[in-house]
């Protein structure tokens, strides 16, 4: 189905005079997404060079967290008709009819203009191109093009997700450099051991629905291997802002210890037995999360405590 | 039939009424940030300039 044929399906999600509540509205932005979002573009602006009055270090992350809410509100928008029929996203405000779809769109429009506009008129022009791209990447890229296409449709459409830090860090600098494309890097490859873990204990529903995900295209056991893969890759990216001396000790330890929990899980998601429950693949999804929290966490910590990265020769290298 | 009616009517206009209220705060706080990075940004490339 292309995408005016998918809005116009999507559109047929209309509702009764329902009771759509402000939280309703809310739960559009998906805002377990958004807090992920935030934090890593919280990140970006922490460890870009250089200051930002701290307004306008809120108003760019507002514009980064209400853009991402509108990517999602989009996303559900254009997907009502593949959430009613999975188990995890039937309860989403489309499918149960709270909320009309095209309000929806409105909705998520709305929001996806004001927030690239305000990050474009009050923080700056490069941080609002980023943003502008992220969401379009996300609705046009991922959404309407690749989800139902390809089993690739989280690998590529990751870019949206994995953009944030660099949208911080251009919000502070004004520009992109080698440093906050390696955080888009880490972001990039963590989302496929974070979304396949996700799919294989939900394969069902994704079949279901229609969604070529990867263990309902080429099987479970090749999506075991490409979750390792992907784990000892994020693993090492995740080392490389230390080695390039833009993260101190602090960083690289947690990076280094959580990468080893990463592919050890990924090891036993490889090796498992129970292929109906998946227990470690909701061990993985778990960790991954946890894994993506801590070195960003651990970034921002080095800065707010003053904590020198390892290479202060090569640090302006990539700044 | 009537009572239920009713209640579905007295909860949508409930519903409805919390949503105008989260509509008129976003709002409201939207022109508050609008005038304060006014400032901010007047700070930065106005009220200096004639220093």
């Amino acid at each position: 189905m292309n995408g005016p044929a998918r809005a116009a399906n999507a559109a047929t999600f209309t509702v009764n005079p329902q009771i759509a509540t402000v939280g309703d509205f809310f739960a559009l932005l998906k805002p377990r997404v958004m807090s992920l979002v935030i934090f890593t573009g919280l990140a970006g602006i922490f460890v870009a060079p250089g200051n930002i009055d701290p307004i306008l270090a809120f108003t760019a992350l507002l514009s980064i967290a209400v853009g991402a809410g509108a990517s999602g509100a989009l996303n559900m928008a254009y997907e009502a008709d593949i959430d009613v029929r999975m188990t995890r996203t039937a309860a989403r405000p489309i499918p149960m009819r709270k909320i009309a779809a095209g309000d929806a769109l409105g909705f998520g429009w709305t929001l996806a203009a004001g927030s690239v506009a305000v990050m474009g008129l009050f923080v700056n022009l490069p941080a609002a191109g980023l943003l502008a791209f992220s969401i379009a990447f996300y609705v046009g890229v991922y959404t309407l093009w690749l989800k139902r296409r390809t089993a690739q449709n989280i690998v590529i459409g990751g870019l949206a997700g994995a953009l944030p830090p660099a949208i911080g860090w251009a919000s502070v600098t004004g520009n992109i450099t080698l440093a906050p494309l390696v955080l888009v890097l880490i972001i990039f490859l963590w989302t496929p051991v974070h979304f396949w873990a996700l799919s294989l204990y939900r394969s069902d529903d994704y079949a279901r629905a229609g969604v070529p995900m990867l263990p309902v295209v080429k099987g479970k056991p090749a999506t075991r291997r490409q979750i390792f893969y992907y784990a000892l890759a994020v693993a090492a990216a995740g080392l490389l802002p230390g080695a390039m001396g833009f993260a101190g000790p602090l960083y690289t330890a947690v990076a280094a210890f959580f990468g080893g929990l990463l592919i050890w899980d990924s090891f036993a998601v490889l090796r498992e037995t129970d292929v109906v429950r998946e227990p470690n693949a909701h061990r993985l999804f778990i960790v991954s999360i946890l894994y993506l929290f801590v070195l960003f966490a651990s970034l921002i910590a080095e800065r707010v405590l003053g904590v020198a990265p390892l290479g202060h020769a090569t640090f302006g290298a990539w700044m | 039939m009537n009572g239920e009616d009713d209640e579905d009517k007295r909860e949508y206009e409930r519903a409805r009424r919390r949503r105008n209220i989260a509509l008129a705060l976003s709002l409201g706080a939207l022109v508050v940030l609008f005038f304060v990075l006014t400032l901010v940004r007047l700070k930065g490339h106005v009220i200096d300039f004639g220093q």
